[in-house]
């Protein structure tokens, strides 16, 4: 994930979200497009295909009735 | 009565002597409020005769046949994320100015069950989340201990009622510590219990995975008598356990001798450096345990900083997803700060939460792993003493991150309780971890922090200031 975002990166984001914005709006995002493109790498870890997410689940008992 | 203001074990103990009316103690909070409140801003709305009312029925009740628990008769208010059958509910919102719920919140169902008396709804960060606000209908709550400084939030009317006596407790929501920051500085005791041991249902989400519902009230003690009430299955709630419920204030007053207690000091001493004043509150903490004979042990985990990341995707995800339709149909009536919130979801693709959902599987192994030889671990609740209320950076999460969220991350039971006070005489905290569904030796650990330190003696004193003029 690139630390920066460019104007039609960013245009094309918010009109996939729906989301209207003001000029000083996006200037507000863009400046902040960094900190979440570094949480971002900082959540993928070598950790193979094989890693399951924490919400996968199992049925128990009660679900069955 | 007297001025000074109970806990509620306090005034349980006098309620069942019948030497304290609810109505007394009712009016009392009653009285604080109309005194405080004009500059606390700790109510969003002050249901003043139904409590009168709950009061006297309180009062009614016990006389004839005594107390139903320790909860009947005593003061509580609810965060106004907490639906409340026939009174307003807003969650400090524009969108939810005129929105009165026909249905109690399972957690206002079971304090109304236990007996309290509803003194009304408390101030709270739009929707959980992004405050402090000055555009929004109401304005935010200020710090008892000085009103020009920061409650933290989002529960931010809880901390500021209980702090300050206008209830005895209360209800917060805790989705990255918005029960623990506010707690921490207002210098109250504020716990984020087990995911799933408190009901969620008729409580508006900030982000589902992280979403927890839990006490604040002035000591460890008061917040196991609250949760004997609050915790329970709740087949309304999706992640309600079904577990028993213990006697949360069972352990109390055993001591802590032999127990281990972990540090993890390179959270708040490399990761992010607390200041001076909370560093000493956690060295003193840290003394205090090691002389009621805790054992002491270093614990290392992964840099708060990806414990940080990992919440924080997920909190932006699911609050997107929670609140898409009004963003897209609406976004200007949110606040500034809860509209630039919800901008960030636009940022974070599937994939993203994908891998951080990967990554708090992870990270709960670490921390279930690094506590398997311990009982509790400490590290702070907040970075400092509370700063100026019109000084809160709006954009901190990303190069400073919290000491609450990894706890929201793992599911595990917290609590936030004073350890002292630092710049300014505002109150510093440290930060207690349990095992899931550990409560008791939570509780066990905070309450004989509490009873071997003098803090709990000491109110703020605009309180005893603006009451007595």
């Amino acid at each position: 994930m690139p630390s920066e975002i460019n104007d039609a990166a960013l245009d094309y984001l918010l009109a996939r979200a729906g989301l209207s914005l003001t000029e000083a709006q996006k200037a507000e995002l863009k400046a902040v497009y960094a900190g979440i493109a570094a949480m971002a790498e900082r959540v993928r870890q070598p950790r193979g295909r094989m890693a399951e997410p924490a919400h996968a689940y199992g049925f128990a008992e009660e679900d069955l009735l | 009565m007297s001025d000074a203001i109970p806990t509620i074990a306090e005034a349980a103990r006098l309620i069942a002597a019948k030497e304290l009316s609810p109505v007394e103690l009712t009016r009392a909070c009653l009285a604080r409020v109309h005194a405080l409140d004009g500059e606390l801003h700790a109510f969003l709305h002050l249901t003043e005769e139904r409590a009168l009312a709950e009061a006297r029925a309180a009062e009614r009740a016990i006389m004839a046949g005594g107390p139903s628990g320790p909860l009947h008769g005593i003061p509580i208010g609810l965060k106004d994320i907490v639906d409340t059958k026939g009174i307003p509910t807003t969650c400090g919102s524009k969108f939810l100015q005129d929105n009165i719920p026909d249905t109690d919140a399972a957690c206002a169902g079971r304090l109304a069950a236990a007996g309290t008396v509803l003194m009304g709804k408390l101030t709270t960060h739009e929707f959980a989340d992004g405050g402090p606000s000055f555009d929004l209908p109401a304005p935010p709550a200020r710090n008892p201990w000085n009103t020009v400084h920061f409650t933290a939030g989002s529960s931010s009317g809880t901390g500021a009622g209980v702090a300050a006596g206008l209830i005895l407790g209360g209800i917060g929501t805790d989705t990255g510590g918005s029960i623990r920051g506010p707690a921490a500085l207002c210098g109250i005791a504020g716990i984020k219990p087990t995911y799933g041991l408190v009901s969620r249902a008729g409580v508006a989400p900030a982000a589902y995975s992280l979403d927890h519902i839990g006490p604040m009230a002035w000591t460890a003690e008061d917040c196991a008598l609250m949760l004997q009430a609050l915790a329970g299955h709740d087949p309304h709630d999706p992640a309600s356990a079904a577990r028993p419920i213990p006697n949360y204030a069972a352990q109390l007053g055993s001591g802590i001798r032999g127990l281990k207690i972990g540090v993890i000091h390179h959270f708040h001493e490399v990761d992010h450096k607390v200041s001076d004043g909370t560093q000493r509150g956690i060295d003193a903490a840290l003394a205090t345990f090691r002389g009621l004979g805790a054992e002491l042990r270093e614990v290392q985990l992964s840099p708060l900083q990806d414990w940080a990341a990992c919440g924080s995707l997920i909190s932006i995800t699911e609050r997107s997803a929670a609140y898409e339709e009004w963003s897209r149909t609406g976004l200007g009536d949110f606040s500034e700060r809860m509209r630039s919130r919800l901008m960030l979801g636009a940022f974070v693709s599937g994939v993203d939460y994908v891998q951080a959902v990967r990554r708090r599987r992870e990270l709960r192994a670490e921390l279930q792993q690094a506590m398997a030889a311990l009982d509790v671990v400490l590290t702070a609740a907040q970075p400092s003493e509370a700063a100026k209320i019109d000084a809160v950076p709006k954009w901190d999460v990303f190069d400073k991150p919290g000491f609450t969220m990894p706890f929201n991350v793992a599911g595990y039971p917290a609590i936030s309780i004073c350890a002292g006070f630092g710049a300014g005489g505002l109150p510093v905290a440290i930060q207690l971890v349990g095992k899931p569904f550990q409560e008791p030796t939570l509780f066990r650990v905070a309450d004989a922090f509490e009873k071997a330190t003098p803090f709990r003696s000491q109110r703020p004193t605009l309180v005893s200031a603006r009451v007595a003029a």
